[in-house]
């Protein structure tokens, strides 16, 4: 089922869109709070990286 | 005698575009040297802006065949139509990108999705104004201040609108600095826009090596209508944070994005020829893209200011206003209006943490848009 073509529908739409987008730009911020942890599997440094480990 | 040689001249002038030439070519011919005027004398994006007026110029002069098929501006708009130049441009911007500032804080991501309101306002004010509501979702995209993505939502939903949209798009970002700052300090009081932030973390080079692969597995999963640009930017980027393929990652940021940027560029200028964009609706559409912007940075400000009801360590409102996208000329603006008040108040690099989350936010809505019309 698609939005239908009326102001409606264009008011379903923009209320749907803009929730949603928060909600997974607010899930997609809460999985790179979890980055920092990624450091406990340990430290890639920039030199090490660049001469092949 | 004299009557054969007037009337090969007459024959001559006829081939020539000056018996075609009309009011409308001239008007878009003087918005073209405009756009020039602003790139050089007032340094507004000439990377966008010289191209555009460069090649709006030339598509209204009659008798040019540079945009007809066979003529090369014909084939550079065709990149854009088949939707090739979108996600090659996204390829670019994810390989000059530094998205540390967005991983160091991803709180203020939130504001990336508040600072485009104005979408949602453009969507139902097209819609009002008679266009389809296709049509509506494809102009409403402008206000997500990203040209690649408003190209590609329009090649989607409204292909015949690409023209004014693209040119409405990417005309409002160069135009930033003029259109953001005013609505900035209407929403904002002095000492709101003299908040000084403090020091973000540093963010590791294995988060920065891993946070492409992530993205790029979410919005495939969740988002597939956007996916093919958000996972050309993560592949542009994961290049650069590798740090392994230095030549291809400083290829793609600079000599594919240059040839990429004079395709789009040459590409939109060409489509503003005056019978196609002289329109009523043209001017609805410019109308609408600008009270998209104007809401967008509104509701980015407003959204960074409830934010700091909650929060300890206050935030400038300020920053709200970058999460509009259009990286990082909004990141700039609101670096520039923090400095008016304050010159020792770099917000740069705060700024530039919604800044990107701005175009996660524009891809997003882009995508369930897509999603709730149907569209694939």
């Amino acid at each position: 089922m698609t939005v239908p073509d009326t102001l409606e529908g264009a008011v379903i739409l923009s209320v749907v869109d803009f929730f949603l987008s928060i909600v997974i730009i607010y899930g997609i911020s809460l999985v790179l709070h979890l980055f920092p942890y990624l450091n406990r599997l340990g430290n890639l440094t920039d030199e090490k990286l660049k001469s092949g480990h | 005698m004299i009557e054969q040689f007037f009337g090969l001249l007459l024959a001559l002038f006829e081939q020539t575009g000056l018996a075609a030439i009309s009011a409308g070519n001239i008007i878009m011919m003087i918005v073209g040297g405009v756009l020039v005027y602003l790139a050089i004398a007032k340094r507004y994006e000439p990377f966008l802006l010289l191209g555009i007026g460069f090649s709006c110029i030339v598509a209204n002069v009659p008798g040019s065949d540079l945009t007809a098929p066979g003529g090369l501006f014909y084939y550079a708009f065709r990149g854009v139509e088949l939707v090739i130049i979108p996600p090659l441009i996204f390829l670019g911007v994810g390989a000059m990108t530094d998205f540390g500032p967005m991983l160091a804080r991803p709180g203020l991501m939130i504001l990336g999705a508040a600072a485009h309101a104005g979408i949602f306002i453009a969507i139902i004010l097209a819609k009002l104004a008679g266009f389809s509501i296709s049509e509506a979702g494809a102009i409403g995209i402008i206000g997500g201040a990203d040209g690649p993505m408003a190209i590609f939502v329009a090649m989607k939903l409204a292909p015949h609108l690409l023209p004014q949209i693209a040119v409405a798009a990417y005309s409002y970002m160069a135009l930033m600095p003029m259109i953001q700052p005013p609505v900035m300090k209407l929403f904002t009081s002095k000492a709101e826009r003299s908040i000084v932030m403090t020091q973000t973390r540093k963010v590791s080079r294995l988060e920065k090596i891993v946070f492409p692969f992530v993205i790029a597995i979410i919005v495939n999963l969740l988002l597939p209508p956007v996916a093919p640009l958000v996972t050309m930017l993560m592949l542009g980027n994961m290049l650069r944070e590798v740090l392994l393929v230095d030549r291809l990652a400083n290829t793609v940021a600079n000599d594919l994005m240059n040839v990429i940027t004079i395709i789009l560029t040459v590409a939109i200028g060409s489509t503003m020829a005056a019978d196609r964009f002289l329109t009523y609706t043209t001017l609805l559409i410019v109308g609408l893209g600008l009270i998209a912007f104007l809401g967008g940075t509104a509701s980015g400000v407003i959204a960074a200011k409830f934010l700091n009801l909650f929060i300890k360590d206050k935030i400038n409102p300020l920053i709200g206003s970058a999460g509009i996208a259009s990286v990082p000329i909004a990141a700039r603006v609101t670096h520039v209006v923090a400095l008016k008040e304050n010159p020792y108040n770099f917000l740069i690099m705060h700024a530039m943490g919604p800044n990107l989350a701005g175009v996660f936010g524009t891809a997003i809505s882009g995508g369930i848009m897509l999603a709730l019309l149907g569209v694939k």
